[in-house]
């Protein structure tokens, strides 16, 4: 019986492999194959390229990464600080009667498919972004922007950062907030210095979580990114295109050297999420090592 | 300095209070826009209805007499009623607020409910409740357009003698396509997953020796899984299932089959967590218990702890259920964005979160129509989530 449990444990392990080696197979084919009449996509210019598409096959990623982690990493600049506060709110401070509701609302925030925080970005947030690009004179492609993915993830991305939160500040040790009150440190003091610092590798789990949520989100940041052509494009006003997006937007046709370069972008969005976990769990033990 | 410092203390945890509203804040607000969008639009007509509208070109032949037919009580103060035809006409508006003649009554003996086919004369049409009046040329060459309204309509109506020519329609705009498709999708995605990742998650739990390096591995890969992100699910399901759907049926592209196959590999990684925590939670007294009466190892797994995990399982199903009807980048490459009202396996379709991604990428988006229908996503999502809140606070064994 064990060995014939065996079997199904290994076809669902091998799917990961084999979802790297179909993406990377067809995501390499623009490269190594000229099949639709034109030559070969240039590797080297694809991922040093500034602009996207040049007719007839010239592909460039370059810029897009750098929007992508720029977007991203401004998300989670707005959103981890909002978090962590939340966590320590819900774990900590709000009174017990309300502890589930706050739960509740932030699970509920975590279960909203992505889709409608497209229809809630495109018809909301944009909105509010043209409003304060109309503060400043300045005119947006209908609030279609930097910053309305910005704000997007930062709203996708609060709730998986601040759960994480909550559970890695339940689980710090008592006996170490009650001999920080004890020695005369304020609630705030030891809420900071003590819970804070002790549940420090959960919470950063839960930013990697969240980065990682950023960073292959697709549909919503579609919907408000625009398709900027060339870049990098740093002005938050102005249109962005990231990795996903690219894969998105304008998908139509199901063959052809448009189709398959989606899955070269792909294979490019797995690298940087693997090199970024690997990144990330490096200095998740350290931060573990000083807590 | 103390009272200072409490004060300055009672200053921070006000302010991280408020900091802790946004999340508050941001589901009332979604909840406000989709509310406040898609409530117009969400009707019965919505779920039950097709996408596509159907245009009818009919004429009559009826005979009428003077005021044979007598106003419903029933009809609202906005609706004008014609009692030589025995139909009542509504002012209304679609999404893009653009206005039109609504139907909303129509007596079963109007000469109107039974016209002939003007592309079919042996096939009947008739006018339903519902639809819409596009236009009408009476035999006197008095022409109806919609565009002016139900008033003037009825004045024409009661003036005309015969109709040479209506054109109305039976508006879209529905999601019965999509509701069936999303259907479909679950109920093929838990076959195939269910069995895999209860298995595989048995095997880990119940099975393996942990310190095994294939275990590890094995584990390790599971667990990887979760980090992948949906695009690239689809990307996957499009470079291997579709290929593979393709050539054992007759099927071109991406299909619901090819769509559930990817979303099983998707929840899979969620099935195998939600069981591998139930099997943990249970407590080894029920195998010992088990083991001890003479049962062996796999009619202790099977008939026991299983039987046990089960409440546990079915959070699982309800997590995946909920990720299937969230989920809309796979979908997107591993089916297609084609919007059907004819539902058919080896063929596109959307399911819900695809439609509302398809009515919302064209030139106008529908964003009422996509609010409707994130109305109705939302309400399984809380059905859903309320399910997984009973089910892990009544029946899942705690850990001590």
């Amino acid at each position: 019986m064990p060995r014939l449990l065996l079997i199904p444990a290994i076809i669902s392990a091998s799917f990961v492999i084999l979802i790297i080696m179909f993406v990377i197979q067809k995501g390499a084919s623009p490269f190594l194959f000229s099949r639709y009449g034109d030559q070969k996509v240039s590797f080297i210019r694809f991922m040093m390229g500034q602009t996207w598409f040049i007719p007839p096959n010239e592909y460039g990623i370059l810029y897009i990464v750098i929007n992508t982690v720029y977007v991203v990493s401004l998300a989670a600049i707005i959103s981890s600080p909002i978090a962590i506060f939340s966590g320590l709110f819900i774990a900590k401070i709000v009174p017990k009667i309300f502890k589930n509701l706050f739960q509740t609302v932030v699970e509920l925030l975590a279960a909203i498919p992505s889709i409608i925080y497209g229809v809630f970005g495109l018809g909301v947030i944009t909105k509010f972004v043209v409003r304060i690009a109309s503060l400043g004179g300045i005119q947006t492609a209908g609030g279609i922007s930097g910053m309305a993915t910005v704000l997007v993830l930062a709203v996708m991305i609060y709730p998986t950062i601040t759960l994480m939160s909550v559970t890695a500040i339940n689980t710090v040790d008592h006996d170490l907030e009650k001999a920080s009150l004890a020695l005369g440190a304020t609630k705030i003091q030891t809420l900071f210095k003590v819970t804070l610092a002790s549940a420090k590798p959960g919470i950063i789990t839960g930013i990697v979580l969240g980065l990682g949520r950023a960073l292959g989100e697709a549909t919503a940041v579609s919907m408000v990114a625009g398709n900027a052509g060339s870049g990098p494009v740093f002005d938050l006003f102005k249109t962005t295109r990231t990795l996903t997006s690219t894969m998105l937007l304008g998908f139509k046709e199901t063959s052809g050297l448009d189709y398959d370069i989606r899955f070269s972008v792909g294979v490019v969005l797995i690298f940087i999420i693997i090199a970024f976990n690997i990144l990330l769990g490096h200095f998740k033990k350290k931060a573990g090592r000083f807590a | 300095m103390k009272t200072n410092r409490h004060r300055l203390d009672k200053i921070y945890l006000s302010l991280i209070s408020f900091i802790s509203l946004f999340g508050v804040v941001i589901l009332v607000l979604v909840f406000a826009y989709i509310f406040n969008k898609g409530t117009r639009l969400l009707s019965w007509n919505l779920i039950v209805g097709d996408y596509y509208p159907e245009v009818y070109n009919a004429r009559s032949d009826g005979v009428i007499g003077e005021n044979m037919f007598v106003r419903p009580e029933n009809l609202s103060e906005n609706a004008w009623f014609s009692a030589k035809w025995g139909i009542a006409l509504e002012d209304n508006a679609d999404f893009e607020g653009k206005n039109y003649i609504k139907v909303v009554y129509i007596d079963k003996n109007s000469p109107l409910a039974n016209m002939p086919d003007k592309n079919d004369t042996n096939h009947m049409v008739g006018l339903k409740k519902g639809h819409s009046l596009d236009k009408v040329i009476f035999t006197n060459n008095v022409i109806v357009l919609s565009r002016e309204g139900a008033q003037n309509a009825i004045l024409l109506f009661d003036e005309a003698e015969g109709i040479a020519d209506i054109i109305f329609s039976k508006p879209g705009n529905g999601i019965r396509g999509s509701l069936i498709t999303t259907g479909y999708l679950i109920l093929f995605t838990l076959i195939i997953a269910l069995p895999l990742g209860i298995f595989t998650a048995i095997y880990l739990n119940e099975f393996a020796n942990p310190g095994r390096w294939y275990v590890k591995w094995l584990r390790r890969l599971v667990e990887t899984l979760t980090g992948v992100p949906s695009i690239i699910y689809g990307l996957f399901g499009a470079a291997l299932f579709i290929p593979f759907i393709s050539s054992i049926t007759s099927s071109e592209g991406g299909n619901i089959l090819t769509g559930a196959l990817t979303l099983s590999v998707m929840v899979l990684p969620i099935v195998i967590s939600a069981t591998e925590d139930a099997l943990k939670a249970i407590p080894d007294d029920f195998r010992h218990a088990s083991l001890a009466l003479g049962a062996n190892r796999s009619q202790t797994t099977f008939k026991i702890v299983l039987r046990a995990a089960i409440p546990g399982i079915l959070s699982g199903v309800l997590l995946s259920i909920g990720r299937i009807i969230g989920e809309s980048a796979a979908l997107i490459y591993a089916v297609g964005t084609a919007i059907k009202d004819k539902i058919i396996l080896t063929e596109k379709s959307t399911s819900l979160s695809v439609f509302i991604w398809s009515v919302m990428s064209g030139e106008n988006p529908n964003f009422e129509l996509a609010a409707s229908v994130a109305i109705i996503i939302m309400i399984f999502v809380l059905l859903l989530n309320l399910g997984i809140k009973i089910i892990s606070s009544k029946f899942i064994f705690k850990h001590n």
